[in-house]
Order: structure tokens, then sequence, then C-alpha cells
């Protein structure tokens, strides 16, 4: 093990050294208020490590893990992620008096497995990378202990564990067929031109991405998100709709552009027909939410469908050109990493004061506290797709990319399906707008929930504004795709 | 390859013994019982591996599996309420088993109709040491310590879930 | 070669045919034998003594389940420690192999000390 490698892994190294430290200084130190500013000084580490690495083409460990642009894309976006949850965590963390260090320290462990699995490109490390992420997101599901909570720890407990096995055993059936666990070596022995011409090949493509499937919380492993959403602590609940599914795609992008790259005509509608069903499933569920919580649960299948689209639009790559498809998911999960924990962050504000996460329990919102409604309804606009928020560029960026492939089917489909989620969340803007506040009762915002709510914000407007640094970075990061 | 009349033989018994006890397991009413079942569905399983000439997966099935994996759910069930009760009358059992059956039909059409890569090489004699090579090897370390990260936080997370607020 | 792999194992089915029949043996053979008289009285748990009150299953405490836990954790380790200590004086690895090691127990030597600070060993 050269020491290159271990410097090309100084990120996951770091993290997870970070979430040692946490742990072991929970034990002793006797102020937790000190945890969480440790924490986020402390993650300055793998993020400084992370940055250092920018432009690096290398690999390590044999081509096992592998530092490019498009892995540290990812990375800079999953630190930047766990950090703002971790700033928004504080007050939830405060209803439990024990195990404050093992909150912080299982949340850099579920984000280290989340980096390793944006970063490998081998079937067994891709697998045990995430089983490092989904088992730590478990205990945090069920971190409240009471009775909502425990039963969401349950149901991601037992589900996880069925969508592994399948994930498991198609990578199996792949396994078999090619005799390899490299992504690269399966492009290379895959024996045949198409998949339906070897059916081993095909169920265990079909099992990878229902395995998949669980970690993006699309069509078919959706069912476990509303009641998981709603049972976990809301900072876990934002945490695991934005960095669990941005590296669920990262791992997508690259097993199904690195190993099954020639057969991308075959897995492209089925990427397209999981999207369609995902983003209706979704988006009508949502309709008839009245916990906000499982709106923006059923809004996160429903966007996991959108995104669906940049990977069934593999055919707008032009040979040696732009690959708007991956562009565009990039862009896309950047954007709703941004509009998503913003909306959780607010929501997390108003309820923490009003003690309820009953849609219909904001009423009258813009008159308690102003700004939080403002924010929120700007957030959920930028779920809708409207300018200027970036929720509109990251969703015109898909669509084109769907057109470009000639699956003009699929953003006229993305389009209808944006007009149904207008519904559900414009009833929410209405609810705080125009319904009578049952109190007068002025509802503040405290510092460090406020500072996480402006930074996610802030990226809302900002890229919604100057779209072109995001999708700069877009660009660089697919420029080596496949890599 | 060829295959032994003996080792054909066990192979059949014991894959037999491993699906007659693992429908024992979601069929029997008292779930004791069902986890004593799933430790002889476990144990024949060892015996397949045997078969298959993959002698240190065999020993990693009857360590892990047979041992530790039963204890801890064994331990479960002793941790139960209301354990005579049993497993509750399950609803989905018909769309359960057309679901099953479903599984079933399509891993067979699969199975039979695919081209394996088979291997041209002997069996090895001991699969241990050729298994360490690979594991230590540069290529799959790192998914050697990521495994033990991961038990880290099982670990870690078993800890927090177990322990109440006020001890 | 082939023939003494499977040679090797004539042992284990010899044991595990051993242990089949003895159970049965045992098991039919007082089946034949003993005498059967079954009436209320005899099936109760202690036919002379105390009445038996209450439920036999007495539920265990949760705090045995971290110990559990503990055991599958070590157990796991264990496995990987067999082909470390079968390869580790071959020559064609490099001292790597002990540091891979060392690092792996590192870690979860991390989490036995966590759980002794944490007081998951103590026997409350």
């Amino acid at each position: 093990m050269p020491l290159r490698d271990l410097y090309l892994l100084s990120p996951e190294i770091s993290i997870v050294g970070v979430a040692f430290i946490i742990i072991m200084l929970d034990l002793w130190i006797e102020r937790k208020g000190l945890l969480p500013i440790l924490t986020i000084v402390l993650l300055g580490l793998p993020l400084g490590f992370t940055i250092s690495l920018w432009g690096t083409e290398e690999q390590a460990f044999d081509g096992v893990l592998v530092v490019d642009t498009f892995s540290i894309f990812f990375k800079v976006l999953l630190i930047g992620v766990v950090t703002a949850v971790v700033i928004a965590s504080q007050e939830t963390a405060a209803r439990f008096r024990r195990f404050q260090g093992e909150y912080y320290g299982l949340l850099l462990m579920a984000t280290a497995g989340l980096m390793l699995m944006a970063a490998t490109r081998e079937l067994i490390t891709i697998y045990l990378s995430l089983e490092l992420s989904t088992l730590s997101a478990i205990a945090l599901v069920a971190f409240f202990k009471d009775t909502r909570s425990t039963e969401s720890g349950l149901k991601y407990l037992v589900l996880s564990g069925v969508s592994s096995a399948i994930m498991l055993y198609g990578m199996a059936m792949v396994l078999g067929v090619t005799g390899t666990s490299s992504l690269v070596e399966i492009a290379k022995a895959a024996p045949v031109s198409s998949l339906a011409d070897n059916p081993a090949l095909l169920l265990g493509v079909v099992f990878i991405v229902a395995g998949f499937g669980f970690k993006i919380a699309s069509f078919p492993f959706q069912m476990w998100v509303p009641d998981v959403y709603q049972g976990a602590p809301t900072p876990v609940t934002a945490y695991l709709s934005v960095a669990s599914k941005a590296a669920g795609f990262a791992v997508l992008l690259r097993v199904f552009y690195l190993a099954f790259g020639d057969f991308s005509s075959d897995w492209s509608m089925l990427f397209g027909v999981l999207a369609v069903i995902s983003m209706s499933l979704g988006n009508f569920a949502a309709i008839f939410q009245t916990d906000i919580k499982r709106l923006l649960a059923y809004s996160t299948i429903a966007h996991a469908g959108y995104i669906l689209i940049g990977l069934a639009a593999v055919a707008s790559r032009v040979p040696g050109g732009e690959a708007f498809g991956p562009q565009g998911v990039l862009f896309y999960l950047t954007a709703y990493a941004f509009t998503n924990l913003g909306a959780f962050f607010v929501v997390i504000a108003i309820a923490n004061k009003i003690g309820s996460e009953t849609i219909d329990d904001f009423a009258g919102m813009s008159k308690r506290s102003p700004l939080l409604a403002g924010l929120l309804a700007l957030c959920l606009v930028s779920l809708i797709g409207v300018p200027p928020a970036v929720g509109f560029w990251a969703k015109l960026y898909l669509f084109n990319a769907a057109v470009q492939a000639d699956m003009v089917w699929l953003a006229i489909a993305g389009a209808i399906n944006t007009a149904i989620s207008a519904f559900y969340y414009l009833r929410v803007i209405k609810v705080m707008y125009l319904s009578p506040a049952p109190t007068e009762e002025r509802v503040r915002l405290t510092p460090p929930i406020g500072l996480a709510v402006a930074m996610t914000t802030t990226g809302v407007l900002f890229f919604g504004i100057a779209p072109w640094f995001l999708l700069d970075f877009a660009i660089r990061a697919t420029s080596g795709f496949p890599g | 390859m060829h295959v032994g009349t003996g080792a054909s033989i066990a192979f059949w018994i014991m894959a037999v013994v491993a699906v007659v006890s693992a429908s024992g397991v979601i069929l029997l009413k008292d779930i004791f019982r069902a986890a004593l079942l799933l430790v002889v569905s476990f144990l024949s399983i060892a015996g397949i591996f045997v078969t298959l000439n993959a002698d240190f997966i065999a020993a990693v099935q009857v360590l892990i599996y047979a041992g530790a994996i039963s204890i801890l759910l064994i331990f479960a069930i002793l941790l139960t309420r209301d354990v005579q009760e049993g497993n509750p009358s399950n609803r989905l059992k018909i769309p359960g088993m057309f679901m099953g059956a479903v599984l079933l039909t399509a891993l067979i059409v699969v199975f039979v109709n695919t081209e394996w890569r088979l291997s041209t090489e002997a069996p090895l004699d001991s699969t241990t040491a050729a298994l360490a090579d690979l594991l230590f090897s540069n290529k799959f370390v790192l998914a050697f310590e990521i495994a033990s990260v991961l038990l880290l936080a099982a670990m870690i997370g078993a800890v927090v879930l177990a322990r109440g607020e006020d001890e | 070669m082939h023939g003494d792999y499977f040679n090797d194992y004539t042992a284990v089915l010899i044991a595990s045919v051993a242990g089949v029949v003895l159970v049965l043996t045992a098991f039919v053979g007082s089946l034949l034998l003993s005498p059967r008289a079954r009436s209320a009285l005899k099936d109760i748990p202690y036919e002379c003594g105390i009445e038996p009150v209450g439920d036999q299953w007495s539920q265990m405490h949760f705090r045995y389940y971290p110990f559990a836990i503990l055991f599958l954790i070590f157990d796991v380790e264990a496995v990987f420690l067999f082909p470390w200590a079968v390869v580790f004086l071959s020559p064609f690895l490099t001292s790597a192999i002990f540091y891979e090691m060392l690092i792996f127990i590192g870690i979860l030597g991390f989490g036995l000390l966590y759980s002794w600070k944490k007081g998951v060993l103590d026997w409350r």
C-alpha cells in the first residue's frame, strides 16, 4: 500500500478519523455543546484534503479507488451537506441527553460510506461502502427511540436488508457471467452485445438497479420513504433525502456508464420507465398528504424520478462531445441538495417552535414569521422549478438532455408531472400566506438553525441567478466521463 | 467438471435438508423452532459449500451463521415478550407465495438459459491461502478496512439503540 | 488430489451419521421400551413439589443484547484472522499485511474501548 494511495484516500480516512475523535471526546467532555462546533471545525480537514485533490486524475488500490473530478464533486457536495445538517441538528440533538457524540459520529461515518460509494469502482467495495452508510443511517433514524422513530428504524432496517440482498444477488450474477467484480473488467468481459442475449446478465442488472433504487428512493423501492422520513429525526430525514440520493446516483452513473456502457440502449429505456413511474407515483401521493414531512417524502420520490431522466438520456452524448445526461444529473443533485435541505431546515425551525409538522398548523406563517415563510416559499418554488430559483435550471437541463437524446416523451412526462407537483407545493404556500393564523405569537429563528437556513437558501437564490458557476463545475466533473 | 458420486449424493441430501428446513422456518408458528430450523438450514448450506470445494467459506458459514447469527437470533427471541403467540397470522401469505413462485420461475428460466463463464482450472485443495492472498492484496484491502469501520458503526449503533436514556 | 479433498471430510460424514444414529436410537428406544402411562398429572413440569405459577417463558433483559452484538462482531474479526495467519509468513507478501491487520484490529479495538467506557461491559 504505497503512501500515495493513502493520500488519495485521505478525505475518507480523515472523516472517519473525525468521527472517532468526536465519539471519544464525548466520553470525557462534559460540555456537549462543544461537540457540534468541533465537528464542524474538524470537517475542514476532509474538505481541505478533497479540495487539494481537485484536478488529479488518479487511481489507487489497483484501480478500486478512483480520484477524478467526478468523485471530488460528490465528496465536496457530501461534506457540504453533512456540515449543514450538523449545524441544523443543534435543537434536535438537545432532545436526547446521552449519545451526542454518537449522533455526530454516525453522521460522519455514513458520509464516509457515501463518499466511498462515489469514488470506488469495484462491486464488493461499493457494496460494503453502501452498507456502511446504510447501517449508520439506520441507527440515526431510530435515534429518538420513541415509538415512531423506532418503527421507522425497523422499517428502514428490514427494507434495506431486502434491497441489499437483491442487489448482492444481482452482483453475484454479473460476477458469474463476467468472472470479475471490477467495473472496468466487467465492461471488457461482458460476453454479448445486448443484455437480452444473456438472461443472467439482464437479471443481474435489473437486480442491481432495484438495490440502488432503495438508496435513491425511486420505484420499485420507494415504499419505505414516507414512513421513515416521518418518524426519523428531521435533520436525519434531510440528510437521507439529499446525501443518500446523491451518492446513489453517483454510483448508478459510474456502474452503468463504466461497466454496462455498451448496453446503454438496453438500460436507457429501463431508467426512462422507472423515471415516469417514480415521478407520477410520488406526485400523485403527495397531493393527499397533510404532514409536511410526508409531503416532502413523496416529493423526494418524484425528484428521484426527474433525476432518472438524466440517466435515461444517455444517448444525448455525442461521441467526444458533452454528456448532457450526467451533467444534468450532477446539476440537479446539487440544486436539489440546496433546495431540499433549505425546505427541511425551515420546517425544523418552524416545527421546533410550534411543535407540529402538520401543514394546517403552518397557517398564517407569513404573519408569524415573514422571513421563514418567505424562505420556505422560495424552496418550494425551487422544487416546482420556477425561476429565479435554482430548481428551474435543474429541470431545464434535464429535460433538455431528454430532448437531445430523442426521448421527447420523457421531457413531456416530466413537464406534466411538474404541473401536478405545483399543485401541492403551492397549497403549502397558500396555507402559509392566505389562511388566518391561529395565534399572533411570533416564530423566531434561533442562530444555529438560522445559519443553516441562510447557507442553503442563499445557494438556492445565488445559483438560480447565476447557474453557470454550478454548471461549469458539473461539466468539468463529467468531462472525463465515464471514468 | 467431474464430480464424484459420493459428493453428488451428499449435495442432494444437503440441498433437500436446506430447502425443507428453510420452508419450515417460514411455515412454523413457533418462532423458536423456526430459529432452530434456520440453524439446520445454515449447516446444510455449509455442507453444500464443502461439496463445491469452498472449504474456507464453509468454515465461515459454520462460524458466523450457524454460530454467531443463530445465537443472536435466539437471543433476540429470548428478549421478546409474548413469544407463545408465534407468527401472527399473515394476511399476505397468498401474494407472498405467488411472488415467491414468480421469482423462482424467473430464476430457473434464467439459470437454465444462460451461458455461464465456467472455470477450466482444477479446484484448489485448500482455498484459505488463496483467499488470503486476494483479501490482503492491494485490490481488496480497501474493502477489508471498510468492513472494520462497518462493524464499528454496527457496534456503536447497537449500543446507542440498546442503552436507555437514563442509566 | 481431487479425491483427497473429499476424503478429508470422511470423518465429518462419520461423525454426523453417528450423531444422527445415536439420537434416533435414544428416541426410538425410549419410545419402544418405556411403559406409557399418560395422565394430566404427568404433564405438569414438576410431578412433586410446588405448583408452578405463571408462564414458563421468562423474558430476558435487553441489556444482554449488546453482549451478543459484541460477540458477533469479534467473531467476524476472528474469521478474518484465520486466512491472515495462514499467509502471514508467506514469502510473497510484504510487511503491509501486518499493518493492514493492525488497522483492522485497531478500529475494532476502538469499538471495544468505546463499549467499555460506555459501561456496556458492566454487569449490572
